[in-house]
């Protein structure tokens, strides 16, 4: 049922939007630039789909279809995370493209390298705990839960940038070109997957929670 | 009795309006009419029954299962079309029918295709091309071919041509033949005079009559009188309006003779506009 449902929204609910903001892992070539903004632009992809599935009456149509009401929200979730690991294999060829043409350090925050998949990972995270769980408690609110789950990204962000400056392990244990210091960065990506994971789920769990109490009319 | 949908106490509350413990039941094979005026509770009642709302209290039993713990093989068996919806405008019929197909195992294409060219639907456009009744034949088409034994409809002939109105009421006829049950919410209360066996009538969140429909209307007359009749304060009267004649209103069948006024049968239109009246 789960694939029926992606593919529906693969179909159905892609916005054209969302394959430009996958398009942005891109930015991670421009030199002295905070590339963890690609990770947000894809959250923006994800904002324009719910967006447009409200227009599209979306939830109403899945519902007259034979599936139950909790599996919508499976539905999108996993959605997001399918399009949120494509953007990080994109990222993934981009650092490494990245590695072979630009040599110079970069000014504005994480390096292009391995630590910065798990900042990926992270802010895929946070933005799942903050947007969904508010989205799902009314599926016709989709700004005010993208703009709250904004603020917390560029937080961490913003907060990326000043580590790489002001914190020591940040700035000369991650922040620094591959391969160097690899097994530390690989711990840091491990731990971020984690999170991500346990934040999916927590997220997943508590949008299913507050769409059973919804009412679709 | 083929039991195919039981609802018992029924309540759904909101700011201002409650659907206070409404419970029926339909028998396979039957068309029932939905009626009451806007705002009585109708598609808050239809869309309880497909897990849209979440209720505040009551039950719903489709083929003797609970809803809430078979969803899946439940709406495997229903169909369901509302006038009020609109999806992926931009998206051509032919991709929202190939994702639709794959989610029912007993989804028959050769009939699919009979409806679209009963309804003269292009699978090319898109439902921004489409105008209301064409939507509304499209999801009918959607909802028709996927062998459901249970069909619910939400004002499904609003929007059509008289043509493809009368087409539509064949066609329910026809399920009704084959054994199909149908759940029929309608203002055109001239198409459930046609078709409809039963009526489930709701006012203000209450359900008012849940009968055979030969049985509602038989249970009421209709007596016309002048503006100064002094029959006009009589208790027995229900609903009493004025027409460009004088006045006209409902009474009880029973109580017909007692009048001295001519009484006459009513349809079912008159009924429902005396009883809101009434109200």
């Amino acid at each position: 049922m789960l694939g029926k449902l992606l593919k529906k929204e693969w179909t159905l609910c892609m916005h054209p939007a969302a394959w430009i903001m996958l398009g942005l892992a891109v930015l991670i070539l421009i030199p002295n630039y905070p590339y963890t903004v690609s990770f947000f632009y894809m959250t923006l992809g994800l904002f324009f789909i719910c967006m447009s599935a409200r227009e599209n009456h979306d939830v109403t149509f899945t519902l007259t279809l034979p599936v139950e009401k909790r599996a919508v929200v499976t539905a999108r979730i996993c959605f997001a995370v399918e399009l949120e690991l494509l953007s990080l294999l994109l990222a993934g060829g981009m650092i490494i493209v990245h590695r072979a043409l630009i040599s110079t350090a970069n000014g504005a925050g994480m390096e292009a390298n391995v630590a910065l998949l798990g900042e990926g990972f992270l802010l895929y995270g946070v933005f799942h705990l903050i947007f969904f769980p508010a989205h799902f408690k009314d599926v016709s609110r989709v700004g005010t839960p993208f703009v709250l789950a904004s603020a917390a990204l560029f937080a961490l962000i913003t907060a990326d940038v000043v580590l790489s400056y002001a914190l020591p392990f940040w700035r000369d244990v991650l922040d620094t070109p591959d391969p160097a210091n690899l097994g530390a960065k690989l711990v840091f990506l491990l731990i971020c997957i984690v999170f991500y994971a346990l934040a999916t789920l927590l997220a997943l769990r508590r949008s299913q929670h507050h769409f059973l109490q919804l009412d679709i009319r | 009795m083929n039991t195919i949908l039981e609802v018992r106490d029924l309540v759904k509350r909101y700011p201002g309006f409650t659907l206070e413990h409404v419970s029926f039941s339909l028998e396979g094979g039957r068309i029932t009419g939905f009626i009451g005026r806007n705002g009585a509770g109708k598609t808050t009642t239809l869309h309880s029954l497909l897990s849209f709302l979440a209720p505040d209290g009551g039950e719903i039993r489709f083929w003797g299962k609970d809803i809430r713990e078979d969803e899946l093989a439940i709406k495997q068996r229903i169909g369901f079309v509302s006038a009020g919806m609109n999806f992926y405008n931009k998206q051509k019929l032919m991709k929202i029918t190939a994702i639709t197909r794959s989610f029912y195992e007993r989804w028959d294409e050769d009939v699919y295709r009979r409806y679209l060219s009963l309804f003269g639907l292009d699978e090319e456009k898109t439902p921004e091309k489409l105008s209301n009744g064409m939507k509304i034949k499209y999801m009918l088409a959607l909802a028709l071919s996927h062998g459901a034994d249970l069909l619910i409809l939400d004002e499904p002939t609003s929007g059509l041509d008289p043509v493809s109105r009368e087409e539509l009421l064949e066609i329910f006829l026809r399920l009704c033949d084959e054994g199909k049950t149908i759940l029929f919410s309608t203002h055109i209360t001239s198409d459930l005079d046609k078709t409809a066996d039963n009526i489930l009538y709701l006012a203000g969140g209450k359900l008012q009559a849940a009968s055979s429909l030969k049985d509602f209307i038989s249970s009421y007359r209709l007596v016309e009188y002048g503006r100064e009749d002094p029959l006009a304060s009589s208790p027995l009267l229900i609903g009493a309006r004025r027409t460009k004649e004088g006045c006209s209103a409902l009474i009880r069948a029973e109580d017909a003779e007692k009048l001295p006024l001519p009484a006459r049968p009513v349809n079912l239109e008159e009924i429902m506009v005396h009883l809101e009246k009434e109200a």
